[in-house]
């Protein structure tokens, strides 16, 4: 009878504000109820009401989201959940991330025949894990929205039923990211056992109380923790199943892939590592240990990227190389992030411009590939300026922008990030994060070099340009563009949302 | 009465844990690799509800409840998984995983 009485009324009801707080999930979740119900339906036509559902849906979160930027952090579900302008700011970036993945895939699945419409559901789905994960206060409520996001990309990346690649490639992310999510959960069981609580800022609570050290309990399980975190966001030694999976997968998905999952991974991730104290409150031991394990995956992760992306003529396993090379300028800005004054604010800045430009870059390789996703080999752009000439343009902007040259967003999110690691003293990091992204340079412009320099090609990808696949372009140059000129008002945004964790 | 010690059951719960991802490394079938992904998923299942007794703490074994469900729901996206590969790829030996490798 005793757990009868611990149930308290007010957990129960909620208030006006906490309903308020929570909109954009509400939306949502709505938003995917009434999807599913006019997939079930089919009477018009399989993809028009569902695509409007699922567009309105998400517009009308990235609305409510933006609106409550500016609200007080506010604690939901008795310290599970927590919804803040850093779990916003996240909001923002998969939403719209989702909207522009949408826009892309109407015409692309049509010309693959697959258009179904559980893919707008799925991508409906996911966005809901992600921004679970983006706000959860609890390791097994993150456990929960983890799966809820990978489960729906494991079927997204095997969309293409009757393609061998495609099907291989999710079975292949199927087993690593199950593999990776069940040490992850179990780290968190041994944290549980260590502190007695799931519950992040328990933990945070508990080693506050004993600093005289660490049990060996808690060492082993968050190293499991951090292991599959790094997994999820792919840093070397944990990478090998990611040029595999992008390569495989359909192209939009692809881009939704390098941007949502690796912005929901690192969101979680920071999230859990703030307020588990990395900063502030944990034994030094354990902070140079954490430190030197992110260090060295830091520079392989940079280094190995790189390297490897040097000799692809693939585009998609370029940029899947290159969206490694990206993890580990990611890593610099968390080793950096308690250590300077800007705190973690780079690594968000960077999320936010890395997420514009390789969008962007797949909605392009979307609108270009053939069927099967083949036509996305370098020769195939021989020529594009004089083909398409806007692409050609936009997908110069999101090449010079990934190298990092000035008008562009790459070049003020990374200018951001080194100098918040110079600000914490880690100059030899410094150097080899600009020799790595100098290497960078080489295979960014090597595309521009075929679709400006060398004469068209007969090539089988697709003639006519869709009208959302292009308004979708054209926002990420636009928003690659701003960041870049202006990144005054992001950079503000980011260090408004770090400061809230 | 004689009660099993709690740190006999965590040593079995690591064992299983093991024995899982090392199945998931060493076996060339693919429905033994995900059953092998559900041996993790118990261990950590087991790990919670032996700390949850040995704390006086009910989440562990809340947690339980929603893990089991999701490991249903994991399992049953894996198999349909299984089954649209078989299709093209008339197998199901992770050995032939490779059109991606070349």
């Amino acid at each position: 009878m005793e757990a009868l009485n611990t149930i308290r009324p007010e957990l129960l009801t909620f208030s006006r504000e906490q309903i308020v707080a929570i909109s954009p999930y509400i939306w949502l979740f709505g938003g995917s109820v009434l999807a599913i119900v006019a997939a079930a339906l089919r009477v018009i036509s399989p993809k028009w009401p569902v695509f409007l559902i699922t567009l309105a849906t998400l517009i009308a979160g990235t609305i409510s989201s933006f609106l409550l930027m500016s609200n007080e952090p506010m604690v939901l579900f008795s310290g599970k959940m927590v919804a803040d302008v850093y779990a916003n700011f996240f909001n923002l970036i998969f939403m719209i991330s989702a909207i522009v993945t949408a826009m892309a895939s109407l015409r692309y699945l049509d010309d693959g025949k697959i258009q179904h419409p559980e893919y707008y559901l799925l991508l409906l789905f996911s966005v809901m894990g992600m921004m679970l994960m983006a706000s959860s206060l609890d390791l097994v409520v993150l456990f929960i929205a983890l799966e809820l996001m990978s489960l729906s990309v494991y079927v997204l990346v095997g969309f293409r039923r009757t393609d061998r690649r495609s099907n291989e490639a999710a079975m292949k992310y199927f087993i690593l990211g199950g593999a990776a999510s069940a040490i992850l959960l179990y780290g968190a069981a041994l944290l549980y056992g260590a502190t007695g609580s799931t519950g992040i800022r328990d933990m945070l609570a508990f080693i506050q109380k004993s600093p005289e050290g660490v049990s060996p309990l808690f060492v082993l399980g968050s190293w499991l923790v951090v292991i599959g975190f790094l997994f999820k966001v792919a840093s070397v030694p944990f990478h090998m199943w990611m040029p595999d999976v992008y390569e495989g997968a359909p192209a939009p998905i692809t881009g939704f892939m390098t941007t949502g999952l690796k912005a929901a991974a690192f969101a979680a991730f920071m999230r859990v590592f703030v307020s588990a104290g990395y900063g502030a409150g944990l034994a030094e031991s354990l902070r140079t240990h954490l430190h030197d394990i992110l260090w060295i995956s830091a520079v392989l992760t940079m280094v190995v990227g790189n390297v490897i992306a040097l000799t692809q003529t693939n585009l998609k396993r370029m940029l899947a190389y290159s969206s490694i090379s990206h993890t580990g300028y990611l890593l610099v800005g968390m080793i950096a992030g308690p250590l300077s004054e800007q705190g973690y604010a780079p690594v968000a800045l960077y999320l936010v411009s890395y997420a514009a430009m390789n969008l962007g870059a797949f909605v392009i390789l979307t609108i270009l590939a053939a069927k099967d996703d083949s036509g996305l080999n370098l020769h195939d752009m021989s020529g594009l300026s004089r083909r398409h000439p806007w692409i050609a343009f936009s997908m110069a902007v999101f090449m010079l922008s990934m190298a990092g040259i000035p008008p562009t967003a790459g070049f003020a999110a990374k200018y951001y990030l080194f100098y918040s690691a110079i600000q914490a003293r880690e100059v030899p990091l410094v150097v080899i994060s600009v020799l790595c992204s100098a290497i960078s340079v080489y295979y960014y412009l090597r595309v521009l070099v075929y679709m400006y320099m060398r004469d068209p090609v007969e090539s089988p990808s697709g003639q006519r340009v869709s009208i959302w696949a292009a308004l979708a372009v054209a926002a990420m140059v636009a928003l690659t563009l701003q960041i870049g000129v202006l990144p005054e008002r992001m950079v503000t945004a980011a260090r408004k949302a770090v400061i809230s964790l | 009465m004689n009660y099993v010690q709690p740190w006999v059951i965590l040593a079995f719960s690591a064992i299983i844990f093991f024995i899982g991802f090392a199945g998931i490394l060493v076996r060339r079938n693919i429905l033994v690799v995900l059953m092998c992904i559900e041996l993790m998923l118990n261990a950590a299942n087991l790990t919670f509800v032996t700390f949850s007794k040995q704390l006086h703490h009910m989440g562990g074994q809340m947690s339980v409840f929603f893990i089991i469900t999701v490991a249903a729901a994991e399992s049953a996206i894996g198999l349909g998984l299984v089954v649209a590969m078989f299709r093209t790829l008339r197998s199901v030996d992770t050995d032939d995983i490779q059109l991606l490798r070349e």
